[in-house]
Protein backbone atom coordinates (compact mmCIF):
# COMPACT_ATOMS: atom_id res chain seq x y z
CA UNK A 1 0.00 0.00 0.00
CA UNK A 2 2.91 2.36 0.96
CA UNK A 3 4.33 1.88 -2.67
CA UNK A 4 0.77 2.76 -4.33
CA UNK A 5 0.84 6.29 -2.45
CA UNK A 6 4.26 7.06 -3.43
CA UNK A 7 3.54 6.13 -7.23
CA UNK A 8 0.20 8.20 -6.73
CA UNK A 9 2.06 11.13 -5.03
CA UNK A 10 4.94 10.74 -7.87
CA UNK A 11 2.36 10.82 -10.59
CA UNK A 12 0.39 13.82 -9.10
CA UNK A 13 3.78 15.75 -8.96
CA UNK A 14 4.21 15.59 -12.94
CA UNK A 15 1.58 17.48 -14.38
CA UNK A 16 2.89 16.23 -17.73
CA UNK A 17 3.11 13.05 -16.81
CA UNK A 18 -0.57 13.30 -15.79
CA UNK A 19 -2.14 14.99 -18.31
CA UNK A 20 -0.50 12.38 -20.76
CA UNK A 21 -1.16 8.85 -19.09
CA UNK A 22 -4.96 10.43 -19.12
CA UNK A 23 -5.62 11.01 -22.64
CA UNK A 24 -3.63 7.70 -23.36
CA UNK A 25 -5.16 5.60 -21.71
CA UNK A 26 -8.98 7.72 -22.03
CA UNK A 27 -8.22 7.63 -25.98
CA UNK A 28 -7.17 3.71 -25.70
CA UNK A 29 -10.88 2.93 -23.73
CA UNK A 30 -12.64 5.06 -26.43
CA UNK A 31 -10.55 3.07 -29.48
CA UNK A 32 -11.78 -0.25 -28.38
CA UNK A 33 -15.24 0.75 -27.74
CA UNK A 34 -15.92 2.79 -31.41
CA UNK A 35 -18.13 0.69 -33.60
CA UNK A 36 -17.05 2.77 -36.81
CA UNK A 37 -13.56 1.66 -37.86
CA UNK A 38 -12.27 5.57 -38.73
CA UNK A 39 -13.24 6.90 -35.41
CA UNK A 40 -11.17 3.93 -34.11
CA UNK A 41 -8.43 4.39 -35.81
CA UNK A 42 -8.69 8.47 -35.04
CA UNK A 43 -8.67 8.08 -31.45
CA UNK A 44 -5.89 5.66 -31.77
CA UNK A 45 -3.80 8.34 -33.43
CA UNK A 46 -4.70 10.72 -30.45
CA UNK A 47 -3.40 7.75 -28.11
CA UNK A 48 -0.49 7.50 -30.07
CA UNK A 49 0.39 11.27 -29.92
CA UNK A 50 0.26 10.84 -25.82
CA UNK A 51 2.27 8.01 -26.04
CA UNK A 52 4.98 10.24 -27.54
CA UNK A 53 4.75 12.39 -25.11
CA UNK A 54 5.68 9.35 -22.37
CA UNK A 55 8.93 8.69 -24.65
CA UNK A 56 10.05 13.05 -24.68
CA UNK A 57 9.19 12.54 -20.65
CA UNK A 58 11.44 9.64 -20.73
CA UNK A 59 14.59 11.48 -22.20
CA UNK A 60 13.99 9.33 -25.67
CA UNK A 61 13.75 12.41 -28.01
CA UNK A 62 14.68 10.19 -31.06
CA UNK A 63 11.94 7.19 -30.47
CA UNK A 64 9.27 9.63 -29.91
CA UNK A 65 10.45 11.23 -33.17
CA UNK A 66 9.92 8.13 -34.96
CA UNK A 67 7.07 6.71 -32.97
CA UNK A 68 5.02 9.75 -34.78
CA UNK A 69 6.56 9.37 -37.82
CA UNK A 70 5.75 5.22 -38.12
CA UNK A 71 2.96 4.78 -36.22
CA UNK A 72 0.57 8.08 -36.84
CA UNK A 73 2.41 8.88 -39.93
CA UNK A 74 2.33 5.10 -41.71
CA UNK A 75 0.52 2.96 -39.66
CA UNK A 76 -2.53 4.66 -38.84
CA UNK A 77 -2.60 5.90 -42.33
CA UNK A 78 -2.89 2.61 -43.65
CA UNK A 79 -5.65 1.96 -41.91
CA UNK A 80 -7.30 4.07 -42.86
CA UNK A 81 -6.29 3.80 -46.71
CA UNK A 82 -7.67 -0.12 -45.94
CA UNK A 83 -11.00 1.75 -44.12
CA UNK A 84 -11.28 3.49 -47.49
CA UNK A 85 -10.83 0.66 -49.64
CA UNK A 86 -13.07 -1.37 -48.30
CA UNK A 87 -15.63 0.59 -48.11
CA UNK A 88 -17.83 -1.13 -45.26
CA UNK A 89 -21.39 -0.54 -45.31
CA UNK A 90 -23.38 -0.67 -41.42
CA UNK A 91 -24.10 -4.64 -42.61
CA UNK A 92 -20.55 -5.07 -43.37
CA UNK A 93 -18.95 -4.07 -40.12
CA UNK A 94 -20.97 -7.52 -38.66
CA UNK A 95 -21.83 -7.94 -35.71
CA UNK A 96 -20.10 -7.71 -32.26
CA UNK A 97 -20.06 -10.15 -28.97
CA UNK A 98 -22.84 -9.85 -26.74
CA UNK A 99 -22.44 -7.78 -23.60
CA UNK A 100 -22.07 -10.69 -21.12
CA UNK A 101 -18.94 -11.56 -23.38
CA UNK A 102 -17.85 -8.51 -23.12
CA UNK A 103 -18.58 -7.90 -19.35
CA UNK A 104 -15.81 -11.70 -18.96
CA UNK A 105 -13.73 -9.84 -21.72
CA UNK A 106 -13.27 -6.84 -19.33
CA UNK A 107 -13.52 -8.98 -16.43
CA UNK A 108 -10.56 -10.62 -17.65
CA UNK A 109 -8.72 -8.08 -18.71
CA UNK A 110 -8.94 -5.93 -15.39
CA UNK A 111 -7.81 -8.94 -13.32
CA UNK A 112 -4.94 -8.85 -15.79
CA UNK A 113 -3.89 -4.94 -15.10
CA UNK A 114 -4.57 -5.60 -11.21
CA UNK A 115 -2.21 -8.59 -11.36
CA UNK A 116 0.78 -6.64 -13.63
CA UNK A 117 0.19 -3.25 -11.49
CA UNK A 118 0.16 -5.79 -8.23
CA UNK A 119 4.09 -6.94 -9.54
CA UNK A 120 4.96 -3.70 -10.23
CA UNK A 121 4.42 -2.12 -7.24
CA UNK A 122 5.97 -5.51 -5.36
CA UNK A 123 9.03 -4.98 -7.27
CA UNK A 124 9.06 -0.93 -6.50
CA UNK A 125 12.16 -0.44 -4.39
CA UNK A 126 10.98 2.93 -4.16
CA UNK A 127 9.31 5.67 -5.77
CA UNK A 128 12.73 7.96 -6.34
CA UNK A 129 12.79 9.96 -9.42
CA UNK A 130 15.37 8.57 -11.99
CA UNK A 131 19.05 8.89 -11.33
CA UNK A 132 20.92 12.04 -12.92
CA UNK A 133 21.97 11.39 -16.67
CA UNK A 134 25.72 10.03 -17.07
CA UNK A 135 28.16 11.40 -19.66
CA UNK A 136 28.72 7.98 -21.99
CA UNK A 137 31.14 6.54 -24.57
CA UNK A 138 30.08 4.96 -27.21
CA UNK A 139 32.36 3.54 -29.84
CA UNK A 140 31.20 2.29 -33.49
CA UNK A 141 33.82 0.38 -35.61
CA UNK A 142 37.21 2.85 -34.66
CA UNK A 143 35.60 5.55 -34.01
CA UNK A 144 34.26 7.01 -30.70
CA UNK A 145 32.24 9.30 -29.57
CA UNK A 146 31.27 10.82 -26.47
CA UNK A 147 27.43 11.43 -25.25
CA UNK A 148 26.44 14.69 -22.82
CA UNK A 149 23.91 13.76 -20.83
CA UNK A 150 21.69 16.02 -22.66
CA UNK A 151 22.30 13.99 -25.52
CA UNK A 152 21.05 10.73 -23.98
CA UNK A 153 19.26 8.89 -26.26
CA UNK A 154 19.52 11.74 -29.42
CA UNK A 155 20.06 10.30 -32.68
CA UNK A 156 24.20 9.90 -32.24
CA UNK A 157 23.57 8.29 -29.35
CA UNK A 158 20.77 5.34 -30.67
CA UNK A 159 22.90 5.47 -34.55
CA UNK A 160 25.98 4.32 -32.64
CA UNK A 161 24.13 1.72 -30.75
CA UNK A 162 22.04 0.37 -33.94
CA UNK A 163 24.86 0.40 -36.34
CA UNK A 164 27.36 -0.48 -33.37
CA UNK A 165 26.26 -3.30 -31.33
CA UNK A 166 23.08 -4.37 -32.75
CA UNK A 167 23.76 -4.27 -36.42
CA UNK A 168 22.63 -7.77 -37.44
CA UNK A 169 19.82 -7.64 -35.86
CA UNK A 170 18.70 -4.56 -38.06
CA UNK A 171 19.87 -6.16 -41.04
CA UNK A 172 17.64 -9.07 -40.33
CA UNK A 173 14.60 -6.40 -39.67
CA UNK A 174 15.22 -5.28 -42.97
CA UNK A 175 15.23 -8.66 -44.46
CA UNK A 176 11.73 -8.74 -42.70
CA UNK A 177 10.31 -5.72 -43.81
CA UNK A 178 10.98 -6.81 -47.70
CA UNK A 179 9.46 -10.27 -46.90
CA UNK A 180 6.68 -8.44 -45.38
CA UNK A 181 5.86 -6.17 -48.47
CA UNK A 182 6.35 -9.10 -50.82
CA UNK A 183 3.65 -11.23 -48.85
CA UNK A 184 1.27 -8.07 -48.64
CA UNK A 185 1.63 -7.43 -52.44
CA UNK A 186 1.17 -11.45 -53.16
CA UNK A 187 -1.74 -11.62 -50.53
CA UNK A 188 -3.89 -8.44 -51.96
CA UNK A 189 -3.40 -9.02 -55.88
CA UNK A 190 -6.44 -9.82 -56.84
CA UNK A 191 -5.79 -13.13 -58.96
CA UNK A 192 -2.95 -15.03 -58.11
CA UNK B 1 9.41 4.78 -12.80
CA UNK B 2 6.92 2.78 -11.50
CA UNK B 3 3.86 4.81 -12.41
CA UNK B 4 5.24 4.56 -15.94
CA UNK B 5 5.07 0.83 -15.72
CA UNK B 6 1.63 1.63 -14.35
CA UNK B 7 0.60 3.46 -17.65
CA UNK B 8 2.29 0.70 -20.09
CA UNK B 9 0.07 -2.17 -17.98
CA UNK B 10 -3.09 -0.38 -18.38
CA UNK B 11 -2.78 0.39 -22.19
CA UNK B 12 -1.89 -3.84 -22.45
CA UNK B 13 -4.99 -4.74 -20.51
CA UNK B 14 -6.84 -2.65 -22.98
CA UNK B 15 -5.19 -3.54 -25.78
CA UNK B 16 -6.06 -7.19 -25.03
CA UNK B 17 -9.43 -6.23 -24.17
CA UNK B 18 -10.22 -4.67 -27.38
CA UNK B 19 -8.64 -8.62 -28.96
CA UNK B 20 -10.79 -10.31 -26.79
CA UNK B 21 -14.42 -8.28 -27.00
CA UNK B 22 -14.41 -6.90 -30.62
CA UNK B 23 -15.32 -9.05 -34.07
CA UNK B 24 -13.92 -6.80 -36.65
CA UNK B 25 -10.63 -7.24 -37.59
CA UNK B 26 -9.57 -3.67 -38.23
CA UNK B 27 -10.31 -3.43 -34.74
CA UNK B 28 -8.65 -6.63 -32.98
CA UNK B 29 -5.38 -5.20 -35.53
CA UNK B 30 -5.74 -2.25 -33.63
CA UNK B 31 -6.10 -3.42 -30.19
CA UNK B 32 -2.61 -5.25 -30.99
CA UNK B 33 -1.02 -1.85 -31.68
CA UNK B 34 -2.02 -0.78 -28.46
CA UNK B 35 -0.63 -3.70 -26.57
CA UNK B 36 2.67 -3.14 -28.28
CA UNK B 37 2.30 0.50 -27.53
CA UNK B 38 2.39 -0.43 -23.97
CA UNK B 39 4.95 -2.95 -23.81
CA UNK B 40 7.27 -0.10 -25.72
CA UNK B 41 6.33 2.10 -22.79
CA UNK B 42 7.66 -0.50 -20.25
CA UNK B 43 10.90 -0.93 -22.40
CA UNK B 44 12.00 2.98 -22.80
CA UNK B 45 11.27 3.11 -19.21
CA UNK B 46 13.72 0.53 -18.23
CA UNK B 47 16.11 1.91 -21.11
CA UNK B 48 15.67 5.54 -18.72
CA UNK B 49 15.94 3.19 -15.29
CA UNK B 50 18.94 1.32 -16.12
CA UNK B 51 20.77 3.92 -18.03
CA UNK B 52 21.01 1.87 -20.87
CA UNK B 53 20.38 2.07 -24.48
CA UNK B 54 19.22 -1.27 -25.42
CA UNK B 55 15.56 -0.72 -24.71
CA UNK B 56 15.30 1.68 -27.35
CA UNK B 57 17.04 -0.52 -30.13
CA UNK B 58 14.58 -2.73 -28.70
CA UNK B 59 11.29 -0.59 -29.25
CA UNK B 60 13.23 0.19 -32.74
CA UNK B 61 13.14 -3.39 -33.63
CA UNK B 62 9.24 -3.53 -32.06
CA UNK B 63 8.09 -0.78 -34.35
CA UNK B 64 9.76 -2.82 -37.38
CA UNK B 65 7.85 -6.34 -36.83
CA UNK B 66 4.93 -4.11 -36.21
CA UNK B 67 5.13 -2.16 -39.33
CA UNK B 68 5.37 -5.94 -40.58
CA UNK B 69 2.45 -6.91 -39.35
CA UNK B 70 0.24 -4.64 -39.79
CA UNK B 71 1.22 -4.90 -43.72
CA UNK B 72 0.48 -8.48 -43.92
CA UNK B 73 -2.32 -8.57 -41.52
CA UNK B 74 -4.36 -5.99 -43.65
CA UNK B 75 -3.37 -7.16 -46.92
CA UNK B 76 -4.98 -10.67 -45.18
CA UNK B 77 -8.30 -8.56 -44.51
CA UNK B 78 -7.97 -7.19 -47.81
CA UNK B 79 -8.05 -10.74 -49.34
CA UNK B 80 -10.76 -12.20 -46.99
CA UNK B 81 -12.93 -9.31 -47.65
CA UNK B 82 -12.39 -10.00 -51.24
CA UNK B 83 -13.32 -13.13 -51.49
CA UNK B 84 -16.01 -13.49 -48.51
CA UNK B 85 -17.45 -9.46 -48.32
CA UNK B 86 -17.05 -9.73 -44.56
CA UNK B 87 -14.46 -8.05 -42.05
CA UNK B 88 -16.20 -10.53 -38.74
CA UNK B 89 -13.87 -12.91 -37.21
CA UNK B 90 -16.68 -14.84 -35.71
CA UNK B 91 -17.91 -15.26 -39.28
CA UNK B 92 -14.14 -16.64 -39.72
CA UNK B 93 -14.73 -20.36 -40.33
CA UNK B 94 -13.01 -21.60 -43.33
CA UNK B 95 -9.89 -20.25 -44.83
CA UNK B 96 -10.59 -22.10 -48.15
CA UNK B 97 -11.51 -20.16 -51.25
CA UNK B 98 -14.83 -19.56 -51.68
CA UNK B 99 -16.04 -21.55 -55.07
Amino acid sequence: MDSLREVVRDAAGDPVFLAGALVAAGAAVVMVTRRNPVYAALWLMLCFLAVAVMFLKLHAPFLAAIHVLVYTGAILVLFLFVIMLLNLTTKELGEEHSPPAKALAGVVCGLLFLFLAASFLKGASDGAPFRELETVKVSVGTSKLTIAPEDWGGVSHVGSELFGTFVVPFEIVSVLIVVAILGAVVLAKRKL
Amino acid sequence: MTKYLILSALLFSIGAYGVLSRRNLLLILMSVELMLNGVNIALVAFARHQQNLDGHVFVMMVMGVAAAEVGVGLALLIALFRSRRIVDAGELTTLKESP
